[in-house]
């Protein structure tokens, strides 16, 4: 048996991001060590200027149709892997914008932070292009290994480090689960790559190992129940870190659950259905009537999420290639909301030193911007018309109900309505209640820019979605062999969704 | 010389990730919450380099030597965490990690 492994510049240029990115990581680190006094915020704009070299590269390559593979095929470039990429980058650089005012709260290694989270990004754009059972857990590991670090980055904070605590002992449980999975996987096939094992006939040992690698995913995702890291990680992380680790690496882990389950395992789709329904179920359901009782707003989004994953899961579990599509568009409004969200929480947290959902009482006296800026989010991520989140929540209903699946519908639709009290109580507070203190609070340019992209991302995925429709439906064009469901029932609704 | 059967590695690896598992579930300490965890990938290594064997396919061997590095990089990355968590509360029991709650 023979190896070779033959790279050709032309195989090289489709890793083009990436090597840029990890050349450009390199000079931050260097730039940090070696220059003192270089000031840490033009840190911050040096990796946003990356990051944007970054987009404009994967914007080319989406708009030039490059696609190809890698290492023996570890390593895919394809429509759904630029997306993913796209849709890390720009989380990433929103994420370093929102936290420009935040690092001053660091005592040490303020250099670092950024490099860290470029560090992060890089490994999720990898994971965006995983193929392969051993790219796959080489991937999530090397994006999680930062977020351990950035969990606890606070280092006289005694609930930062055992938030990071606890993310890292849940992380590594997880990885644990991941690799006994894959070696029964690969016992059971003999093979790594996702399309090859797909032929292998259900036996006990790759049913087991399937489930293992869903648990490990699981974790990553934070769906019920497998969520319980997350709201003590995202309550005691660094805000910024907490926005980041709500939005990327769930988008990362949805790119590599669509490979798996639409490659590896579509001849299996009857089997998963149910196990997908129960965990969307779960998540939503979960999710909603605990997020209730939250007093922390960090918390409340953290529960927030879980339910969002469980809407995002609902997409999944109708198995279709439209099921695909409706997750890439809901991932897409789900990260301008809860970005925007977030956002607006590292504002305030920074002006009045308070994640208190109580202290944001009158908040539209102190700030009418921000309390704005917060109710379109919080609209969006509930599904209110005409925002984003209201156009995501439709398309993904509608491909539940092409495969027949009423009953997520209907837990759906009485979610979006438990989901609709939290939010709207934090509204009340914003707009009814009496501020305690009445002096206006005022945001900083950068973060200003965060809240009005997310604004803009909000309110342009709500009102004209057509055009991103198209991208997400071309994107996924590689699961059209999983076919159209059979019984197709006419949604009610004039938008012209396509799949 | 006999040969030593597939469903032998199978089994050690098995109770390997066995004991890796109720390890990390019931122990209250961090360090040997790490140390099963470890337990947990080994047990994962076992299985991929005999079934490397039985198939012969060096791919498994491969797999088995990047978990080993990242296992590296998990207790590096972990013990700094759970030093960091000690000097705060000079204790790493799992217990006394109450104050992020509801």
């Amino acid at each position: 048996m023979t190896f070779s492994l033959t790279l050709t510049p032309a195989d090289l240029l489709l890793m083009l991001p990436e090597l840029f990115l990890t050349l450009w990581l390199c000079v931050i680190l260097t730039i940090d060590f070696s220059l003192p006094r270089f000031p840490k915020r033009n840190l911050a704009y040096l990796s946003v200027l990356g990051l944007a070299v970054v987009l404009a590269n994967l914007i080319w390559f989406d708009r030039a149709g490059m696609t190809g593979t890698l290492f023996n095929h570890m390593f895919v470039v394809d429509r759904m892997a630029i997306f993913f990429k796209i849709f890390i980058v720009v989380t990433t650089i929103l994420v370093i914008l929102a936290s420009i005012d935040y690092v001053k709260r660091f005592k040490f290694f303020k250099g670092e932070y950024y490099f860290l989270v470029l560090m992060s990004a890089l490994g999720m754009m990898f994971m965006a292009s995983a193929n392969d059972l051993l790219s796959i857990f080489i991937t999530l590991e090397f994006s999680t290994f930062g977020f351990y670090v950035l969990v606890a980055y606070l280092r006289d904070d005694p609930a930062s480090n055992e938030a990071g605590l606890k993310f890292f002992i849940l992380g590594v449980f997880a990885a644990g689960l991941l690799a006994y999975g894959i070696s029964l996987v690969y016992g059971e096939t003999g093979k790594l790559v996702l399309s090859d094992i797909a032929a292998a006939p259900a036996t006990p040992g790759l049913i087991i190992g399937y489930l293992l690698i869903f648990a490990a995913l699981g974790f990553k995702i934070g769906a019920a129940p497998f969520h319980s890291w997350i709201p003590d990680t995202y309550h005691g992380a660094p805000t910024p870190v907490t926005a980041f680790l709500s939005i990327a690496p769930k988008g990362a882990a949805f790119a590599i659950l669509l490979r798996l389950f639409f490659i590896s395992l579509a001849a299996f789709k009857p089997a998963w259905v149910l196990l997908l329904v129960l965990a969307s179920i779960l998540s939503m359901t979960y999710g909603n009537i605990v997020a209730i009782a939250q007093k922390n707003i960090k918390r409340l989004l953290a529960y927030s999420g879980i339910a969002q994953i469980g809407n995002v899961l609902i997409g999944l579990a109708a198995g279709t290639k439209m099921g695909g599509d409706a997750i890439l568009f809901y991932l897409l409004t789900y990260l301008f909301a809860n970005l925007g969200a977030f956002a607006i929480v590292i504002a305030v947290g920074n002006l009045i030193n308070s994640d208190e959902i109580e202290d944001y009482n009158g908040l539209n006296r102190r700030s009418p911007f921000l309390a704005f800026a917060m109710l379109v989010f919080l609209l969006s991520l509930a599904g209110v018309p005409p925002l984003a989140g209201f156009i995501g929540k439709l398309y993904i209903f509608i491909a539940a109900i092409k495969e027949g699946l009423y009953v997520l519908l209907i837990v759906g639709l009485i979610n979006v309505v438990i989901s609709m009290y939290y939010y709207l109580v934090v509204v009340k507070k914003m707009y009814i209640n009496e501020p305690v203190d009445n002096s206006p609070l005022t945001v900083s340019a950068p973060m200003q820019a965060v809240i009005y992209a997310s604004l803009a991302g909000t309110l342009a995925l709500g009102i004209y979605p057509q055009p991103i429709i198209d991208w997400v439906v071309s994107a996924t064009m590689m699961f059209s062999h999983i076919v159209a469901p059979a019984t197709a029932v006419a949604p009610s609704t004039a938008l012209p969704f396509g799949g | 010389m006999t040969t030593v059967p597939l469903a032998a590695y199978v089994a050690v690896s098995a109770i390997l990730f066995a004991t890796g598992l109720i390890g990390v579930l019931i122990r209250r300490n961090f360090i040997i919450v790490l140390m099963a965890v470890e337990i947990m990938l080994n047990a994962a290594n076992i299985n991929l380099v005999a079934f490397s064997h039985y198939l012969e396919s060096m791919a498994g061997q491969i797999v088995a030597l990047f978990v080993i590095a990242i296992a590296a990089g998990e207790a590096a990355v972990g013990l700094a965490i759970i030093i960091v968590v000690f000097r705060g509360k000079i204790s790493t029991n799992v217990d006394e990690m109450n104050l992020l709650k509801w």
